[in-house]
């Protein structure tokens, strides 16, 4: 990393320094009740895999969507995708997944959508691209969203993470957050998202599919 | 990447890796006021305690992600701790508009987080440096002693007061980008 291009010089360090105050220098102690938290979830999950139950995702609903597909379901049981390991090729795609409309439970509005989604590894980080992709126009106030469902040994809805906003004329890329495996947050999920102040997945999904390695 | 955590904080960081849940306790052990402190000076208490836990839980689910040849395991809580932050403000932000219909209280921007963030980071970079170096780097930027004056307080040769702070600073440095991973 010595190349790096916005390698901080000393004059910098210093200047971050000499701005320390007292109060920068202090840390804070959480309370024990957030270990105890961490050490139950930890413990409820058994298996030292990754796969243990999160803590109640109070700010990403996931009760208003099911996960009927029966692959989700077969996938989650078999556990962790087998290409969690990365390649460390920048930009090759790691696994992908065409995207599917479900006519029984999804949003009419997706009746006509297709896209692929690609998972990349770029930048230290994992991104998935939208390709292929044919998106409708949405309502006025309301955007098309992307998101990450991690799926349960049953094939329910976990957890979830919004990717952002979807531009149906050029969707591009978009980066998973660090922090969630796309190996465990395996399902691409597009949703019609009325700009409503809710940040909750919305249950108006119009396209949805697995990642599987390539 | 030049690395300067010491053998026991590479052994838990390794353990970790590994999926030893003792090592989970020793690295929350490690980190917990460093993820906690950054949290707090961001979000009120009770999101402060979610999100901490968030964090390391997050952290055990995805540490096969965590490679130590990229950057310290610190840097790499942070930045999970950022994203977390910014993505809790977000949530909160969306909800608060929703319910008042008015400008939400007064939030931390993500260049602000960014910001406290790394002071912590290198606050956090000082503690590990070792007793001398850690006390050379905060007599001259803390205290304002000249590099004359501290070889006169310390009684070591003034080329290393000056070799000491050179590489102090270097050592903080790398820690710094592993937070930029």
């Amino acid at each position: 990393m010595s190349d790096r291009p916005d390698r901080r010089d000393d004059a910098e360090i210093e200047a971050m320094l000499r701005g320390l105050d007292a109060e920068g220098l202090e840390l804070l102690q959480p309370p024990p009740e957030v270990w105890e938290g961490i050490e139950s979830a930890v413990r409820a999950g058994g298996e030292p895999d990754g796969r243990v139950v999160p803590l109640e995702p109070r700010r990403r609903r996931a009760r208003r969507i099911v996960l009927s597909s029966a692959a989700a379901a077969a996938l989650a049981i078999a556990g962790v995708a087998a290409w969690a390991a990365a390649t460390g090729d920048p930009d090759a795609v790691i696994a992908s997944s065409t995207l599917a409309y479900e006519p029984d439970s999804f949003d009419p509005l997706g009746a006509g959508a297709r896209a692929s989604a690609e998972l990349v590894e770029r930048d230290g980080g994992h991104r998935i691209v939208i390709v292929d992709a044919v998106l409708p126009a949405v309502e006025a106030e309301a955007d098309l969203e992307a998101w990450l469902i991690r799926p349960d040994d049953q094939g329910n809805v976990a957890d979830l993470v919004s990717l952002g906003v979807v531009d149906p004329a050029g969707p591009g890329s978009l980066a998973v957050p660090a922090g969630y495996d796309p190996a465990l947050y395996s399902v691409v999920d597009i949703s019609v998202e009325p700009r409503d102040g809710d940040p909750a997945h919305s249950g108006r999904s119009i396209l949805r599919g697995m990642l599987e390695g390539t | 990447m030049q690395r300067f955590a010491d053998e026991a904080t590479d052994s838990a960081e390794q353990a970790f890796v590994e999926g030893d849940e003792g090592a989970l306790e020793a690295v929350y052990r490690r980190y917990g006021d460093l993820v906690y402190t950054l949290c707090r000076r961001t979000l009120d208490e009770s999101r402060a305690d979610d999100v901490t836990q968030e964090v390391f839980i997050s952290a055990w689910r995805g540490r096969k992600r965590f490679d130590p040849a990229k950057g310290s395991l610190a840097g790499w809580l942070v930045t999970i701790t950022k994203n977390r932050i910014i993505d809790n403000i977000r949530a909160e932000t969306r909800h608060s508009e929703r319910r008042s219909g008015e400008e939400p209280a007064q939030i931390p921007t993500g260049a602000e987080i960014e910001q406290i963030a790394e002071r912590l980071m290198i606050a956090e970079a000082l503690r590990r440096l070792p007793e001398r170096t850690r006390r050379v780097i905060e007599m001259h930027y803390f205290e304002g002693w000249t590099h004359s004056e501290i070889a006169q307080k310390t009684s070591l040769p003034l080329g290393t007061v000056k070799s000491t702070i050179h590489r102090g600073l270097g050592k903080i440095r790398c820690q710094l980008e592993s937070a930029d991973e």
